[in-house]
């Protein structure tokens, strides 16, 4: 085991693919030269050359048509999309061609690309670079959608994404590539993808969340914990597919659940999670689910106000508070 | 035989129905195949409709602004002026507008009533309803302590807790610790010092405590092995007065009022026999100890119970009217009881001071020796202790005894027993 910060373990899972699969390249805006905006592909031109590490023109419709036309063609491609905000750009190729071909000729092509982009607030970026569009993409049926929180994850589920047979969307958070953690060595280390991680356990009520919300969530427990109140953290780490068997098991222990997501709450992942719940353990349930997201508005510029609006652990803690009251 | 004017023809893609604009001829008019009837509005244009053959116009069947779908049959060309013999379906074309407006947006036949105002509608969380349903309990019997007013698990029995009464739970070690002594009221005069009775705890006397101590200190105790007091193997009711005995002297007061119910009344019998002189009056509600009845079942019904829809059925057993003990008053008492220990050691302490349904300790010779004023409230419905036990007094001590009152005459008939406990307490102690 080793230290490392979150886009050091990207990089370590970068390099370990791209040494032991030669279909595996990657392409993306400045990735390659410049390294990266947040230094995830730092140093792999240099190891793997321009042919498997490419900076690309800013357009991000063409290059997603790329990735989907080069898996298809037997390579194993990575994406990096530089801003979950302009995931809208890459839409048409993963709703009317990643998603479907396989279906289109019945299975003989598989589609294994990697689409990795991230997302989220809290920094001053404003309203074109802080979204979380995860429920756009957790929308489309045939595409995986993962989502971790540790560096371990990062790495062992970005392995496992690279080798996996279909399209996989790989959502990281700008503020996440800092934080540091444990992270295994071995080149075989793989974290499962549709696998959810207990983060905190606790009895009382469960708290389900993905990527830098689940960090908001463990400070959430911690807050309630001084009520007495045992919260458990779930981080769902995929949010398609879904791990229900970990949702319903936490809800038979704790028979409530708080739900949080840094996208937008209308439509929002959250929904879909509140759904899912009531449709599996409605009978389990001592109180509504409560959702904790992005209020339905523009992200601000103005950090305080944008702090005023991105959920955090003292919102989840009352929401925490409020469905067990 | 008519022939009937459809919209097929003006149909387009992705429509299912449109709006008639006017009609170019009047219902009465002959008319020549290829001439134009009636103008559709579709969603990308307005249609022509065409006459399909020669003939008159005989019927008209959807107006200017009506809505109809492409399968409707808008009017009729007749062969002659009258014809309107027609065999075919008509459709909605056929119905009158305001008929039509509802086949569009249908109306249910029976609203589905409101649940946030129906009556009957119980307002549960799904696991508190599962979970009712598990231990076969009446929902509507229970109360919700969420300010949602929904019924949540926390308002039931943990299954847990009742396997762990039935049977009842081995008891613990004895703790010889002092009994739990509540104090309050006025700071100066003599106090009045509170006894409840079996299965009871020094909450149960609120409407009267409160009353009290307008004018006095009131000083409230918890037998042992009820409400916060100790849980300790009492064995025989001596122990209980010796018990009794020491938390007076540990109160350090001069001399009190006593007033004692039931179990506590003997209690208190008990203390003034040994403490007669620091005793200013005594009034004993149903007292135990001045005759060998009791309701056994009651007290080990009471004992037990560790649910609501068990100790219901005993506190509404207690009283004359048990329409006044209502849900959230069993609700409240079982809140009390919810310790499986308690209930242990008071189900021991029944058997113990209540063998084979008897009460196994006579007072009457301490009522006789008895010099303070004292008084006996008794209710003549008392299912639990019959009231003829009072007829045991000697003549020196009154005797209040009320029509239609259970066991609880405190709580039957709040007001009359405070009179009766003001004139106790005027007549007996100047310092009052």
């Amino acid at each position: 085991m080793a230290i490392m910060r979150y886009a050091e373990a990207l990089n370590a899972a970068l390099r370990e693919e791209m040494g032991r699969d030669p279909r595996v390249f990657m392409f993306g805006e400045d990735i390659g030269r410049y390294g990266g905006v947040f230094k995830v592909s730092r140093g792999l031109m240099d190891e793997f050359g321009e042919g498997r590490i490419r900076d690309t023109p800013i357009s991000e419709q063409a290059l997603t048509a790329m990735a989907v036309s080069a898996a298809m063609t037997g390579t194993r491609p990575i994406l990096e999309i530089m801003y979950a905000d302009f995931v809208p750009l890459c839409m048409d190729a993963l709703v009317n061609q990643a998603s479907v071909f396989g279906y289109l000729w019945e299975g003989q092509i598989e589609i294994p690309f990697v689409l990795r982009t991230q997302g989220g607030g809290g920094v001053g970026t404003g309203a074109q670079h802080a979204k979380s569009l995860d429920v756009f993409l957790a929308h489309i049926p045939g595409i995986k959608v993962v989502a971790p929180v540790t560096p371990a994850d990062a790495k062992g589920m970005l392995k496992a994404a690279i080798r996996d047979p279909q399209p996989v969307i790989f959502l990281e958070h700008k503020l996440l590539y800092n934080t540091r953690g444990e992270v295994a060595n071995e080149e075989d280390v793989l974290v499962p993808l549709g696998k959810a991680r207990v983060a905190i356990s606790g009895t009382d009520i469960s708290i389900f969340a993905s990527s830098k919300m689940v960090v908001e969530a463990e400070a959430a427990a911690k807050l309630l914990a001084k009520d007495g109140i045992g919260a458990e953290v779930i981080d769902l780490r995929t949010l398609r597919p879904l791990d229900l068997s970990a949702i319903k098991a936490s809800i038979a222990k704790t028979h409530h659940a708080v739900v949080v997501n840094e996208g937008w709450n209308f439509c929002g992942y959250v929904s879909e999670l509140s759904a899912t719940i009531m449709d599996h353990c409605f009978d389990d349930l001592d109180a509504p689910v409560s959702r904790v997201a992005m209020p339905d508005m523009p992200i601000p510029y103005s950090e305080p106000l944008e702090a005023a609006v991105i959920p955090n652990a003292s919102r989840i803690a009352e929401a925490a508070r409020r469905t067990l009251a | 035989m008519a022939t009937p004017i459809r919209v097929d023809s003006a149909g387009g893609e992705y429509m299912e129905n449109v709006v008639i604009l006017e009609w170019a001829v009047g219902l009465g008019s002959s008319v020549t195949a290829g001439e134009t009837l009636v103008t559709v509005e579709t969603a990308k244009a307005a249609t022509d409709i065409d006459a399909p053959v020669d003939g008159y116009l005989t019927a008209i069947f959807a107006e200017p602004g009506a809505e109809v779908p492409l399968s409707a049959v808008l009017g009729l060309i007749g062969v002659t002026a009258g014809d309107t013999a027609f065999d075919g379906e008509l459709d909605e074309a056929s119905a009158s507008d305001e008929e039509r407006s509802e086949t569009i947006h249908p109306q249910p036949e029976r609203v589905a009533p409101d649940p946030s105002t129906s009556e009957d509608r119980i307002v549960a969380s799904p696991a508190a309803r599962r979970q009712a349903a598990r231990l076969g309990l009446d929902l509507r019997r229970l109360g919700a302590s969420s300010p949602s007013g929904r019924i949540k698990l926390r308002d039931l029995p943990a299954q847990g807790t009742l396997v762990e009464s039935r049977p009842v739970a081995a008891l613990p070690v004895d703790d010889n610790g002092p009994l739990s002594v509540y104090r309050s009221g006025r700071e100066s005069g003599v106090p009045i010092l509170l006894i409840h009775g079996f299965g009871a705890d020094a909450v149960s006397w609120s409407p009267i405590e409160r009353e009290l101590a307008r004018q006095a200190p009131v000083i409230r105790l918890d037998l042992p092995n009820h409400g916060q007091s100790p849980h300790r193997r009492v064995g025989r009711f001596a122990n209980l007065a010796r018990d009794i005995t020491k938390a007076f002297d540990d109160l350090c007061v001069e001399d009190v009022h006593l007033v004692g119910h039931s179990l506590g009344g003997a209690s208190a019998l008990a203390l003034a026999d040994v403490r007669p002189r620091r005793v200013a009056s005594l009034t004993l509600i149903a007292p135990g100890g001045l005759g060998p009845r009791i309701d056994g079942e009651f007290i080990e019904g009471l004992a037990r119970a560790s649910c609501p829809d068990s100790l219901g059925p005993w506190l509404r057993h207690m009283v004359c009217d048990p329409k006044m003990i209502g849900d959230d008053f069993v609700r409240a008492a079982m809140a009390s009881r919810m310790d499986a220990g308690l209930r242990a050691a008071q189900l021991q302490m029944a058997r113990d001071l209540f063998p084979d349904a008897t009460q196994g300790f006579d007072l009457r010779a301490a009522l006789e020796r008895l010099e303070c004023p004292t008084r006996l409230i008794w209710g003549r419905s008392d299912a639990i202790l019959p009231w003829q036990h009072a007829l045991a007094a000697p003549g020196r001590v009154g005797l209040h005894l009320f029509e239609a009152t259970g066991h609880a005459p405190q709580l039957e008939r709040t007001d009359a027993v405070l009179a009766i406990l003001r004139a106790q307490i005027a007549l007996s102690g100047v310092r009052a």
